[in-house]
C-alpha cells in the first residue's frame, strides 16, 4: 500500500489539475445529477455529496486554517454556502471544483476575521508551511482526530489486505487509480457486472471492519 | 437652484488648476491622473473586495477600443456574476439567477468622471493629503487621502501607484477614518497588450432570460430639472448633475433617473409610479458602501442610491417632491410630506 | 433486498449507476441512514486509501451539515427559475421594497399578466407573496433573492454614473450582492 502515492493532491492546484486530465468521469457526471436535483429541491441528493466530499474539503480548510481544531466549523460553512448557492453552479466545471473554491474562500474569509484585516495576497500555503501542518495532525497536536484518522487508515489497510485477490485488485484500480468500471473490466478482463460486484464485495468487507470503529 | 456646468467641462478645467502647493503634483492632481489611468489605460488585474468581515476575489479587466473603454469585471468566488461594458450596452451576468440584465451605455461617465471640481466647494466639503506610502506589489506608491468634512459623506484612502497613478489599493472610510470597504490589487498588469478575448463573459447563457431597458436612453446634463421632481433642501453640497429618463416596458410612465454629485461622491435617485396596491414603509438598505432608501410619495416610489452614508440617501430621497402646477415653487421649509 | 441496494450505492459512488435509477436511490438514502452510513464509509475507505493518516471529518460531520441546512430552513436554495411550467402573474413588489432599480428591473416588478412585455418575465417561485408590514420582522432581515437581483442591478445602473472609483465599489457591490458573500442590513422605517 506504502508504494501507491496520494491521487489527492497535497498542493493546491494539484487536485484540480487531476480533475482535469481526465475528460469528465463517472464521478464528475454523477455529482452533476445530483446538483441538478438538488436545485430542483431534492435535499437528500446534497447530503451524499458532503457525504463524498466532506473529508477532502474539512483536510483542504485544515491545511489553510493552519488549524485542525476549527476545520470542521468552517468546512461546515462551506458546505451550507454551497448549498445556498446551489442554483449557481452550471456544470461546466467538475462540481469539486466548484467547491473547493467556496471552501477556499470561507476558509480564507475566516482567517482575515480573525486577524481583523483582509488579506493582501493569495494566501496558499508554501510547501514548507504545508508540511509542518500535516506532520502536526499526523503526530497528534489534535490527538483524538489523529488518532481516529490512524485507526481508521489501519483498519482499511488490513481489511483490503485480507480480501480476495479480485477483489482487492477492483477496489485498488477503482479508488487509487480512479478507472472505470469499463477500463477496469478491461484490465481484469472480466464483465462490467463483476467489476461491480467486487468492488462492492470488497467495500462490505472494509465496512464491517470500520463499523464498530466509529459507532 | 442655479445651473451646473458639465462636469465635463469641469474636468478639463480642473486639469489646468495651478498648484497652490510647492513641488510635485498636489493630492489633487494625483487624483485627477488616477481617473485618467483607470479611464484610458488598458489594464487586467485580480483584487480583494472586502466589506466587513466578508472578502471576495475578482478580476478586472479594461481596453480601450476606438476610443471607447470596455470593461469586464468578474467575480471569482463561485457566483460566476459579471458586469461586461461593451461600447452600446451594459450587460451583468447573474447566472445564479439565470438572468442577464442590460441597460444602454450612458456616455461614459464622461459627464460625471468626478473628478474633484475646483474651487472653493470641494475644499469645503473634503480635506485632500498627500503623502509617501510603503510598497506595494513592488512598486512605489503615493498615498492620496480625501477626509470629509461632514457626516454626510464618505472619505477615501487611495494608494497610488507612482508610475501609472492606477489605485492598487481604495478604500471607503467614514468620518472617523474606519475602513467601510476596501479594493486591494493582488496582482495587475497595466499597459501591457490586453487580449480582447479576456472581455468576453465566461457565462453560457443558454436558456436565460435576457431582461432589457427600454429604448435608449439619453441622459442629459442638467438644466432645470426635467419632469416634475425637484430637492427642495439637499445635503450640502450636493447639486443635480445629470437627469435622464427612461422608458418602462408594459407602462405609459417613463422613468426619472436623476444624479446628484458633491464633486466626488454620487447619488442615483429613480422615481417611478408607484404600484396600485397601498402604501409601503420607507425602506432603508446597505451594500458595502453603498446605502439604498426607498420611500413613496405622491404615487411615485422615489429610491435613493449611492456611496454615501444612509443618512444621505435618505435626506435626498425625502428632500425630492413634484413639481405641482398649482403649487407654489419653494426652496424652504418642506410641506407636509404625501403619502 | 439489501444487499442489491447496497451494491446500487457503492455504483452511485462510482458514479457509474444509470441516470434512471439515481433518483430512486437517493430518495431511498434520504429515508434510510443506515444507507447513508454506508455510502459515508465506502467514501472513507477510498481517502483513506489515498491518502493514508490524512485528516478526516469526524463520524458526526455530515449530519451535523444536514441539520444546519434544515435548520437554516427557508432561506436556502430557494428553487431557480427552472420550473415545469411558467405561467405569468402579476408580480406585485414586496411590501416596502419596491426598490425603483433602474428601467431593466422595473420590468420584473411591474410588467402585469398577458402583457407582450411580460414576455420578459418567467415564474420567479422565489419570490414570496407581498409582506405586509406586521409580518416583516424589525431590522436586519435577510433580503430575498429577489430583493437583491433588484439591488444588484441597480448599482450597476447608478455605477454607470459615478466616477470610476465609484463605479468599481458600486459595481463589486452589484457581483457579492448575494446573501452568505455580503451582508444586507434592512429596516423598515416607519415614514413619521
Amino acid at each position: 500500500m506504502a508504494n501507491f502515492p496520494p491521487s489527492d493532491g497535497s498542493i493546491d492546484g494539484h487536485e484540480l489539475r487531476d480533475a482535469r486530465e481526465r475528460p469528465a468521469s463517472g464521478v464528475e457526471q454523477s455529482d452533476l445529477e445530483l446538483v441538478r436535483r438538488v436545485q430542483r429541491g431534492e435535499r437528500g441528493a446534497f447530503d451524499l455529496l458532503v457525504l463524498r466530499y466532506q473529508h477532502r474539503v474539512v483536510k483542504l480548510v485544515a491545511r489553510l486554517l493552519r488549524d485542525p481544531t476549527e476545520a470542521e466549523d468552517v468546512a461546515q460553512e462551506a458546505f451550507v454556502k454551497a448549498y445556498r448557492a446551489i442554483s449557481s453552479f452550471r456544470g461546466d466545471s467538475a462540481f469539486y471544483t466548484w467547491l473547493y473554491r467556496i471552501a477556499v474562500n470561507t476558509a480564507r474569509n475566516t482567517m482575515a476575521s480573525r486577524q481583523r484585516r483582509p488579506l493582501d495576497y493569495e494566501a496558499d500555503l508554501s510547501e514548507s508551511e504545508q508540511s509542518v501542518v500535516e506532520s502536526r495532525m499526523r503526530h497528534g497536536d489534535t490527538p483524538e482526530a489523529a488518532a481516529l484518522s490512524e485507526e481508521i487508515h489501519q483498519t482499511v489497510n488490513r481489511a483490503v489486505e485480507d480480501l480476495p485477490e479480485d477483489l482487492r485488485t477492483a477496489i485498488i484500480l477503482r479508488e487509487i487509480e480512479g478507472l472505470s468500471y469499463e477500463e477496469i473490466a478491461a484490465a481484469m478482463d472480466c464483465p462490467v457486472g463483476t467489476v461491480r460486484s467486487r468492488i462492492f464485495r470488497a467495500r462490505e468487507a472494509i465496512d464491517r471492519n470500520l463499523k464498530p470503529l466509529l459507532d | 437652484m442655479r445651473r451646473v456646468l458639465a462636469l465635463a467641462v469641469a474636468g478639463v478645467v480642473a486639469l489646468a488648476l495651478p498648484s497652490a502647493e510647492a513641488a510635485g503634483p498636489t493630492a489633487r492632481e494625483w487624483l485627477e491622473r488616477m481617473t485618467e489611468s483607470l479611464a484610458t489605460r488598458d489594464y487586467d488585474g485580480l483584487f480583494t473586495h472586502t466589506v466587513g468581515q466578508q472578502s471576495e476575489t475578482m478580476r478586472i479587466v479594461h481596453r480601450m477600443e476606438g476610443g471607447r473603454s470596455v470593461e469586464r469585471l468578474v467575480s471569482l468566488d463561485g457566483s460566476g456574476r459579471e458586469i461586461v461594458r461593451t461600447p452600446g450596452e451594459v450587460h451583468f451576468y447573474m447566472p445564479d439567477r439565470r438572468v442577464v440584465l442590460v441597460e444602454p451605455r450612458s456616455d461614459e461617465g464622461s459627464l460625471l468622471k468626478a473628478l474633484p471640481a475646483p474651487g472653493p466647494r470641494l475644499d469645503s466639503l473634503y480635506t485632500l493629503e498627500l503623502r509617501k506610502g510603503h510598497r506595494l506589489l513592488g512598486r512605489d506608491v503615493r498615498v492620496v487621502d480625501v477626509r470629509p468634512r461632514d457626516e454626510y459623506r464618505y472619505g477615501y484612502r487611495l494608494w497610488l501607484d507612482q508610475k501609472t497613478a492606477m489605485p492598487l489599493r481604495s478604500e471607503v472610510v467614514d468620518g472617523s477614518g474606519k475602513t467601510v470597504e476596501a479594493i486591494h490589487f493582488t496582482q495587475l498588469k497595466v499597459g501591457e497588450g490586453i487580449d480582447p478575448r479576456h472581455l468576453q463573459p465566461a457565462v453560457d447563457t443558454t436558456g436565460f432570460q435576457w431582461i432589457r431597458a427600454g429604448r435608449r436612453a439619453e441622459p442629459r446634463v442638467a438644466g432645470p430639472p426635467s419632469a416634475s421632481w425637484l430637492p427642495r433642501k439637499m445635503p450640502p453640497g450636493f447639486r443635480l448633475v445629470v437627469s435622464r429618463s427612461q422608458a418602462v416596458p408594459g407602462s405609459p410612465i417613463p422613468m426619472q433617473h436623476l444624479i446628484f454629485s458633491d464633486g466626488f461622491a454620487s447619488v442615483s435617485v429613480f422615481i417611478e409610479p408607484a404600484p396600485a396596491k397601498g402604501p409601503a414603509p420607507s425602506e432603508s438598505t446597505t451594500v458595502g458602501s453603498a446605502n439604498a432608501f426607498s420611500t413613496q410619495m405622491s404615487g411615485h416610489v422615489v429610491t435613493a442610491v449611492g456611496e454615501v452614508p444612509a443618512a444621505t440617501v435618505r435626506d435626498i430621497a425625502t428632500s425630492l417632491a413634484p413639481v405641482d402646477a398649482e403649487l407654489p415653487r419653494t426652496v424652504t421649509a418642506p410641506g407636509p410630506a404625501e403619502r | 433486498m439489501t444487499d442489491q441496494i447496497r451494491e446500487q450505492v457503492s455504483a452511485l459512488l462510482d458514479g457509474e449507476l444509470a441516470s434512471g435509477e439515481i433518483s430512486l436511490l437517493v430518495r431511498r438514502m434520504e429515508r434510510d441512514a443506515e444507507l447513508r452510513r454506508a455510502f459515508g464509509n465506502y467514501v472513507l475507505a477510498g481517502e483513506s486509501l489515498r491518502a493514508p493518516g490524512g485528516l478526516t471529518a469526524s463520524p458526526a460531520f455530515a449530519a451535523r451539515v444536514s441539520a444546519a441546512l434544515e435548520a437554516d430552513g427557508a432561506a436556502v436554495a430557494a428553487p431557480p427559475v427552472a420550473v415545469k411550467h411558467a405561467p405569468r402573474r402579476w408580480m406585485r413588489p414586496l411590501a416596502g421594497a419596491a426598490v425603483a432599480a433602474g428601467a431593466a428591473l422595473a420590468a420584473v416588478l411591474f410588467v402585469p399578466t398577458g402583457d407582450e412585455g411580460a414576455g420578459l418575465l418567467a415564474d420567479r417561485t422565489d419570490v414570496p407573496s407581498p409582506i405586509t408590514v406586521a409580518s416583516l420582522p424589525p431590522g436586519g432581515s435577510s433580503p430575498t433573492p429577489a430583493q437583491n437581483q433588484r439591488l444588484a442591478g441597480y448599482l450597476v445602473a447608478h455605477g454607470q454614473y459615478a466616477s470610476a472609483i465609484g463605479r468599481r465599489t458600486a459595481w463589486s457591490n452589484a457581483l457579492a450582492a448575494d446573501p452568505g458573500i455580503t451582508r444586507v442590513a434592512r429596516e423598515i422605517v416607519e415614514r413619521p
